[in-house]
């Protein structure tokens, strides 16, 4: 069997329904999407709110006693887990309309597993740092929920740019967003938090990535799916 | 489609004009029931027209398009109703045969297919897993690369090939063995 085989000829389309038609006769000009204008105000208004929550909590008394390269790399991995997600979840590829899924995708994965191996693997303290272990776990719960509402603006922003915007792989494309935003959370903690055991910062700090990315794949759909 | 989202009707007309004969056959094969594809061509254009902001400059719409038909017919399978019933079970195929043989789209420069040939494969189409019967229509029928299709059903390219191959090859073995009996009636 050839492909040949398989030719097929086209097929007479049906005019334009009455309901296309009568929402034809109102046509009003719409402003399209630009996506990087939208990447440009998702970070900055992303990063002002994350400064402006981390203004309101504080920063850790702990931060002069730790090595500046570790904070500063610290940062840099953080900010990193903020950007390509979103980047990647906002802009499509050149010439095209469509969502990048699978970088999208895995750029998700990796945050979410990265930051949980960065903070089970690398956690300096100093005489002011706190161990919470595994007795004091569950007294992490409010760097969770710091994480998670500064998390809020950057997913809620992307989902408002993406509205109706992706009849595909919206869930992959959310998870990114709630990973980007779920960085910028960790990014917050990074600076905000002096619990410094492995199970404080490589479940809760890193855990806010992936929860955010859960809530997000679950939740943003509603709103960026095309209906 | 940049006109089109100015606010220029006129733009959309030409669009629909452009792009709903491949995404209307792309409808059919993939429905197996006439009428449920001019709905679901008509539900397609109508979710283009409403989320037509969602448009960036100077990209090209066609695989936004295809993905939103994808999508709805995807949809209307989950909802249970009519394409259930239709899918697979070859009760509209005498009537797109007859359809194909009255009006075909340019039909005066296409030579006429045979319509038990066109009834055949297209039944063996129905045969296949929906997965599967979207890969070969969108590869093979339609003319899409794999990473066009899998952008378009929004999967990766290794599972668009898998599928693809998978769906050729039972629509192979299909198509073989209508021609075997055939042969011996």
């Amino acid at each position: 069997m050839s492909d040949d085989d398989l030719a097929l000829p086209a097929f007479a389309p049906p005019p334009l329904g009455a309901e296309l038609e009568a929402e034809l006769r109102a046509v009003k000009p719409v402003a399209t999407r630009n996506p990087l204008r939208q990447l440009a105000v998702l970070f900055g208004a992303s990063i002002v709110y994350g400064a402006g929550v981390l203004a309101l909590v504080s920063t850790r008394p702990d931060m002069g006693e730790l090595p500046m390269m570790w904070m500063a790399g610290g940062a840099i991995a953080w900010a990193l887990g903020f950007v390509v997600p979103l980047y990647l979840a906002v802009v499509p590829a050149a010439g095209s309309m469509m969502p990048r899924r699978q970088l999208a995708a895995g750029a998700a994965i990796t945050a979410a597993v990265l930051f949980v191996m960065m903070g089970m693997m690398i956690h300096p303290h100093g005489p002011s740092s706190l161990q919470y272990n595994a007795e004091r776990f569950p007294d992490g719960h409010p760097c969770l929920e710091l994480g998670l509402a500064t998390a809020i603006v950057p997913v809620i922003l992307g989902a408002l740019f993406l509205r109706r915007a992706l009849p595909v792989s919206s869930r992959w494309i959310a998870a990114a967003l709630g990973a980007g935003g779920g960085s910028l959370g960790g990014l917050v903690l990074h600076f905000h938090c002096r619990v410094t055991d492995p199970m404080h910062t490589g479940f809760i700090h890193a855990g806010v990535v992936t929860v955010a990315a859960l809530l997000a794949a679950l939740l943003v759909p509603r709103a960026t799916d095309v209906r | 489609m940049a006109r089109y989202c100015d606010g220029d009707a006129s733009a959309f007309r030409e669009l629909y004009a452009a792009v709903s004969p491949q995404l209307y056959g792309y409808l059919v094969k993939m429905a197996r029931s006439k009428a449920l594809a001019d709905d679901l061509l008509q539900q397609t254009f109508l979710k283009v027209h409403r989320a037509r902001a969602a448009y960036v400059r100077g990209a090209d719409p066609l695989p936004w398009i295809y993905a939103i038909a994808h999508r709805t017919f995807i949809d209307e399978v989950r909802k249970g109703k009519r394409a259930k019933v239709n899918i697979g079970d070859g009760d509209d195929l005498p009537e797109i045969a007859a359809d194909i043989r009255g009006d075909a789209v340019d039909a005066k420069d296409e030579p006429r297919v045979d319509p038990e040939l066109l009834a055949s494969t297209l039944d063996a189409l129905a045969g296949l897993p929906d997965q599967q019967r979207e890969a070969v229509v969108l590869t093979k029928l339609e003319g899409k690369s794999v990473s066009e299709a899998a952008e378009i059903a929004g999967t990766s390219v290794g599972a668009m090939k898998v599928r693809a191959h998978r769906g050729y090859e039972a629509l192979r073995k299909l198509l073989g063995g209508r021609a075997k009996v055939k042969e011996a009636s």
